[in-house]
């Protein structure tokens, strides 16, 4: 397989991406690096959230809970226990699993809608708890100051940890899609009463990739918490996870790095657009209306169907997909 | 090898299912039929596991699978197509089997290898046996519709079953396409020994392939027997067939 | 002595609880109603409460607040939301309704982020407040304590809008064809019904809603920018512990949120908060699609 891999046009490109990547912090100025870290985090939230959504097809309506909770779990331990920062920053993604596993395991028992309104709820309660327990959270304030070990203090230490581990999320990320699993999850999405008639146990199988994509929510949030030394309840608020899904939707649900991509052109229109008027929230509510008329696939989906195309032909008849 | 006593099955206040019987031998190829609405597709959903029966009981070589959900009575060895074209539009051809040829060898779990290097060989045979090898790469959505319900036999077929049920598998085809759909399915029961049990509106399919022919109206057996038999049952001329 | 202090403020804090679930039912029957016939929870819920607030605002203090002032905005402001929705509706959402649900949802996302700004624009960002009539000001001693007298108005209206929206739902021509539609689309399109005019109906009778919420407790709480974004999820709780589009659902949701608040209020007040939510835990469990049937 990694053989294959490595012939590909896309691995070319994606390592030339890399590349440039790691180069960036030797050109440009600090502003500019911490762009791209934030990039790298919004990017990994997004694609762990298409995971489900564009892949699993589940109404993963409150994702970002997942999110706030491998923050707070890690700035927690970081921050109000003496305990080893490494242990505090692998926590967070265990916690943001387990509990992706337990209001999982109350959602998928329903069907699509039921399935995201329960989630809403039940990430609401954790919300609330974050900012009404003043004595944990600092509630509204959140936590600042949170002390990250030497190795990964600085923005450009800060930038390379978190592109080495988006990096590496990413690529199991993507082995983990083009696994039976992945193909089951797929099948999964477009039928599951076919699934359920062959043979394939859907609601275990959902709550796998619940699991698996709360997981790397969960790092995303960590990520976070490294990057900013801080953690707020607005992490666990509901807007942002359809923020999340707005990005999902920009970048192409179906295919691989489209979230990481809309993650970029929001994170840069915010942080662009938003330092010249006080409605970013006009213009994003425009472009998300937009993108429904206009580009409902997202801007590589709108080139996947002839690039999958163009592939098809390029292919051999042994080579199958 | 399948066996149904006095199935019944009530959505609200309608009764959909009102006793059925049913009984189907290894190597048969047993057809039900019935006006619209007798509840053939209600019989089929409850013997596959997507619906659960009232009353009554489903036994199958012998173990009772009445209650057993839907993924799990497939393990049993039992696969059926739909009546509706149910296929996995996005997906190819070739995915659509091989889904269910993963889930047959317990391998839809497996996270870390390519899933496009495994089971290809079972895959490949299965497009062949059915005729769909030449169209391995295309979209399942974007099949004619003969060639939909093809597929969905192919993707019954990855379950390795011994009972194969199909819900009127030439719903919609041409003459030349129902044909060619039962000379297909009975080879296959033939190459592979799977036992058949179908439902159909169309008589001549119905006469020319069953060996065993089960009556249902208004969720009710009427009657199963050999096919001349129910031929020359007036009961069932009358209700059913017209005189046929 | 004691005993009748703490009687007296319980039944207080109580009533206190059940005007505000008033308007907690008033504000997710309108979303209720909306997810039962379109099957879409409209995000832009709050928006339009918090607009129906503001403009109430406007329109109150605009003849100096007079008495005619505040009955003209309680009947106006809701009308100008329903426009509102219309507008949306009309333009944009009903070249929706034949795609997938998530792209409606994501649509009300879209509203909800500008409505929020464009109330931000025509308003600003101060804390605004109108002021009952006289006549609704002040209190009356109910049970042994003071009780508001604008708490009692949102005891009387309460149930009149519910009782309107059953009357709506069950006896008019409307009612049972958007129910009907809510169950089955296709059907009602068959037999020949513009489906696309039912759904208009409905968001803006929900959206009116909203409105109706917004100006109503105009007069209890300081009207700020925030509003939107607090009662969006406490009105998505609702509906979800009531039922998914059951009316009575909204209903028995909503005592529930303002009873326990109360609750709350009295045993622990820094956190009386949760105690709804709370709540919202024990039912989901026990009972994940609500306490009383979904529409569908």
């Amino acid at each position: 397989m990694i053989k294959d891999i490595l012939r590909t046009p896309s691995f070319l490109w994606t390592a030339a991406v890399l590349l440039a990547l790691l180069l960036v912090p030797f050109f440009a100025g600090r502003f500019y690096v911490y762009i791209l870290a934030v990039v790298f985090v919004t990017g990994l939230l997004a694609m762990s959230l298409n995971l489900l959504v564009g892949h699993g097809g589940a109404y993963q309506f409150h994702h970002c809970v997942f999110y706030g909770v491998g923050a707070y779990t890690a700035g927690l331990i970081l921050a109000k226990t003496s305990l080893p920062a490494w242990l505090g920053l692998c926590a967070g993604p265990l916690a943001a699993a387990l509990t992706g596993l337990v209001i999982g395991a109350f959602c998928v028992r329903l069907n699509k809608l039921y399935f995201g309104m329960l989630q809403i709820s039940l990430g609401s309660l954790i919300w609330i708890v974050a900012l009404r327990w003043y004595d944990l959270t600092n509630g509204d304030d959140g936590i600042h100051g949170i002390p990250m070990p030497e190795l990964l203090s600085g923005s450009v230490n800060a930038y390379y940890f978190l592109l080495i581990i988006v990096s590496a999320c990413l690529a199991l990320m993507y082995l983990i899609l083009k696994s039976p699993f992945g193909a089951t999850l797929r099948a999964v999405r477009d039928n599951p009463q076919r699934c359920e008639a062959v043979g394939i146990d859907v609601r275990r199988h959902q709550l796998l990739a619940i699991v698996i994509g709360t997981f790397f929510a969960g790092v995303a949030g960590v990520l976070f918490v490294v990057l900013e030394g801080s953690v707020f309840p607005d992490m666990l608020f509901w807007v942002l996870s359809l923020e999340i899904f707005i990005m999902c939707l920009l970048g192409g649900w179906f295919t691989f790095f489209g979230p990481m991509l809309g993650a970029a052109i929001m994170v840069a229109l915010r942080t662009f657009v938003g330092s010249y008027t006080d409605y970013w929230t006009l213009i994003l509510g425009v472009v998300l209306i937009l993108l429904i008329f206009f580009l409902p696939e997202g801007i590589m989906g709108v080139n996947f169907r002839s690039w999958q195309r163009r592939r098809e032909r390029r292919r051999s008849a042994d080579d199958v997909r | 090898m399948l066996q149904v006593e006095h199935l019944q099955k009530s959505f609200s206040d309608f009764k959909a299912v009102d006793g059925a019987d049913l009984r189907v031998g290894q190597g048969d190829l047993v057809a039900v039929i019935g006006p619209n609405g007798a509840g053939k597709t209600t019989l089929f959903n409850l013997i596959t596991g997507h619906l659960q029966p009232d009353k009554g009981r489903i036994l199958f070589k012998g173990e009772d699978i009445s209650h057993l959900p839907a993924h799990q009575v497939c393990r049993k060895g039992i696969a059926r197509s739909f009546q509706i074209a149910n296929i996995f539009p996005r997906l190819t051809v070739f995915r659509n089997v091989q889904v269910s040829v993963l889930s047959q060898k317990n391998l839809s779990r497996t996270m870390f290898r390519p899933a496009r290097r495994m089971v290809v060989e079972e895959t490949r045979q299965i497009l062949d046996r059915v005729g769909l090898n030449d169209q391995q790469l295309a979209l399942a959505g974007s099949l004619s519709h003969g060639d939909k319900r093809i597929l969905e036999i192919a993707i019954a077929l990855g379950n390795e079953p011994e009972l194969l049920i199909l819900d009127e598998p030439t719903a919609g085809m041409s003459p030349d396409e129902t044909a060619a759909t039962m000379a297909l399915v009975q080879r296959l029961a033939r190459e592979q020994g799977l036992t058949i049990l179908f439902c159909e509106h169309d008589m001549d399919v119905v006469f020319n392939v069953a060996t065993s022919i089960m009556v249902m109206q208004q969720g009710r057996t009427i009657l199963q027997a050999t096919p001349e038999e129910v031929r020359q049952n007036i009961t069932v001329q009358e209700a059913y067939l017209g005189g046929a | 002595m004691e005993t009748s202090h703490t009687l007296a403020a319980l039944t207080s804090q109580l009533l206190v609880g059940l005007s505000r679930a008033m308007i907690l039912f008033i504000v997710s029957s309108g979303l209720s109603f909306i997810l039962g016939v379109l099957r879409v929870p409209n995000v832009a819920h709050g928006s339009l409460y918090m607009i129906g607030a503001f403009a109430a605002h406007t329109i109150a203090t605009a003849f100096d607040g007079s008495v005619a002032a505040f009955w003209l905005a309680m009947f106006c402001a809701p009308l100008i939301v329903a426009g509102i929705s219309l507008i949306a509706e009309r333009l944009l959402f009903c070249h929706l309704y034949e795609r997938e649900h998530l792209m409606l949802l994501l649509f009300t996302f879209a509203l909800m982020l500008i409505l929020g700004d464009l109330t931000k624009m025509t308003w600003g960002a101060d804390y605004r407040s109108i002021v009952a009539p006289p006549f609704l000001q002040g209190s009356i001693p109910v049970l042994g304590t003071a009780f508001p007298r604008y708490n009692l108005f949102l005891l009387l209206v309460g149930p009149l809008v519910a009782v309107g929206l059953w009357l709506i739902s069950a006896k008019t021509k409307f009612g049972k064809i958007a129910r009907a539609a809510a169950v089955d689309r296709e059907m009602v399109g068959a037999i020949g019904i513009n489906v696309s005019w039912v759904f208009a109906f409905a968001f803006v009778l929900g959206c009116l809603l909203a409105g109706l919420g917004g100006a109503l407790v105009s007069p209890t709480i300081s009207i700020t920018l925030g509003m939107d974004h607090s009662i969006i999820i406490e009105a998505f709780l609702i509906v979800t512990i009531g039922g998914l589009g059951n009316i009575w659902g909204a209903m028995v949701g909503s005592l529930i949120f303002g009873i326990t608040q109360s609750v709350g209020v009295m045993v622990l007040p820094q956190f009386a908060i949760v105690f709804p939510y709370l709540a919202v835990v024990v039912i989901l469990t026990l009972k994940p699609t609500g306490l009383l049937k979904s529409v569908w």
